[in-house]
């Protein structure tokens, strides 16, 4: 790389090369799916084969399989890069580290966070989701699972070679407004009502977040170093 | 106006320098236990003790000298925490550090015993130990905010690198508070409309709202006197390798 590339090469260049290595691997993309499928397979069997129980809480039930299994999946995010000096390198580079944290984040969203959207689809009919709210859970997922893979990347940074249980506790109580918003906003498509303003909150919220979460991911990161 | 300004200023330098905040602790501990201890019991026996009953609960309403204060302590150490926080990452002053460290525990205790006195004082008026109430609902997170702080420091083996891991934490948790309790509040009038309001009953009178204020400052105190008391343990359990604290308690 000559000194006239720019930080968006930069960042271009660590996102493909988190997705040569992400495709390389299938269990990156397929473990957070099949974990997603299981725990939503068991809400109908705690709670019951019930149509009309397991439609009304469908929506909340999917989110926080979604919650769940973006959240453990990101939790290894650093570990390797950690171990192996590729972090090293970001700090010794001259560009700015939170611009290339975020492109192992988006990396990560992107190979975990569109197969569970995608398995969300399928669990909507096993749930008996009412029909016509599904363009409502497609985006509020969209939205909520990469705030998620923020939240999580900087759970993963705080408690980089910790237990996954301890990344879990310091991320899931933050993750209660995107809940909210995410679920809020499926009620108001299943009521019929407008759901864009809860659309702009979570869109703020992720605007907010990625510059400041992933400050905060590079200053957790960096203590691992002292 | 600017040589006051100043002389605060060095005051403050000062006070982040852990030999001299543990003298400044020593000598001022007896005088903060004795404000604590006067104005925490004149509070809770003018509320206790003498205020007038209220016409339509009891005696039962006189919890409320214990809650509301635990309450807003619950909410003003996260306060206090997140400014510590925000003072160890930017000056990397010490002392800030090792005050989130002492101030977690004590905010999580207020928050438990507002959690708990409201849930007695629910069972006996509303006749359930709780609703999901936003209020209720927001305490309950703060609950496991302070959990995750306590969590995560103690977790980390190196107790400066703890510091500033948790001050991260606690920076992110004053900007997501407000958030969250605006969230619960929506989340609640979308579901259903409130069954209960804490703020419904019309305005205290004086006899019933004055020894509630005696009671917040009491607690305030307090928390002012555990936090200076924890945090002399605190400097010395960090700083017992240093030659200061060995010439204070070994003279040598």
């Amino acid at each position: 790389m000559t000194n006239r590339d720019s930080t968006l090469d930069w960042f271009m260049l660590v996102l493909r090369r988190d997705l040569t290595l992400s495709f390389r691997r299938s269990a990156t993309y397929i473990t957070p799916l099949i974990f997603f499928l299981i725990v939503v397979t068991f809400f109908p069997l705690a709670l019951g084969p019930s149509q009309s129980l397991l439609s009304s809480m469908a929506a909340g039930i999917i989110w926080i399989s979604a919650l769940l299994s973006s959240l453990l999946a990101v939790e290894g995010i650093f570990s390797e890069d950690f171990r192996d000096g590729t972090l090293d390198q970001y700090f010794v580079s001259s560009e700015p580290v939170f611009v290339l944290i975020f492109a192992k984040v988006l990396c990560h969203w992107l190979v975990c966070g569109a197969p569970i959207i995608l398995a969300s689809v399928l669990s909507s009919v096993f749930l008996y989701l009412p029909s016509g709210v599904l363009f409502a859970l497609i985006i509020s997922l969209l939205l909520g699972t990469l705030f998620m893979s923020l939240l999580g990347a900087l759970g993963a940074a705080l408690s980089l070679g910790r237990s996954a249980i301890l990344s879990a506790i310091i991320v899931l109580p933050f993750s209660i407004p995107t809940l909210l918003m995410g679920t809020a906003i499926m009620s108001a498509a299943i009521n019929q009502q407008d759901y864009s303003g809860f659309i702009s909150i979570m869109g703020a919220m992720l605007a907010i977040g990625i510059p400041g979460l992933c400050l905060l991911t590079v200053e957790a990161i960096l203590l691992n170093y002292e | 106006m600017n040589r006051v300004w100043s002389r605060i200023k060095n005051w403050l330098i000062a006070m982040g320098s852990p030999p001299h905040f543990y003298r400044w602790a020593t000598s001022s501990l007896p005088w903060l236990a004795g404000l604590a201890v006067i104005v925490f019991c004149a509070g809770l026996i003018w509320g206790l003790g003498f205020s007038p009953t209220d016409y339509k609960q009891g005696d039962v309403y006189r919890i409320i000298y214990i809650h509301v204060p635990s309450a807003i302590l619950a909410e003003s150490i996260y306060i206090f925490m997140a400014i510590s926080g925000f003072i160890s990452m930017v000056w990397r002053a010490k002392i800030a550090g090792m005050l989130i460290n002492s101030a977690a525990p004590l905010g999580a205790g207020f928050t438990l015993i507002a959690l708990l006195t409201g849930s007695i004082w629910g069972k006996t008026t509303w006749g359930t130990w709780w609703v999901w109430d936003a209020r209720l609902t927001s305490t309950l997170i703060m609950f496991f905010l302070y959990a995750a702080i306590i969590g995560l420091h103690s977790s980390i083996e190196n107790k400066t690198k703890g510091d500033r891991a948790v001050s991260i934490l606690a920076v992110l948790g004053v900007v997501i508070v407000p958030i969250i309790k605006k969230s619960v509040d929506w989340w609640q009038t979308l579901h259903q409309p409130s069954t209960f309001t804490l703020t419904s009953s019309p305005s205290m009178s004086p006899d019933m709202y004055l020894p509630l204020l005696v009671c917040v400052l009491g607690f305030y105190c307090l928390f002012i006197f555990m936090l200076t008391n924890g945090l002399r343990a605190e400097i010395i359990s960090r700083e017992r390798d240093k030659s200061w604290v060995k010439k204070q308690f070994f003279k040598y």
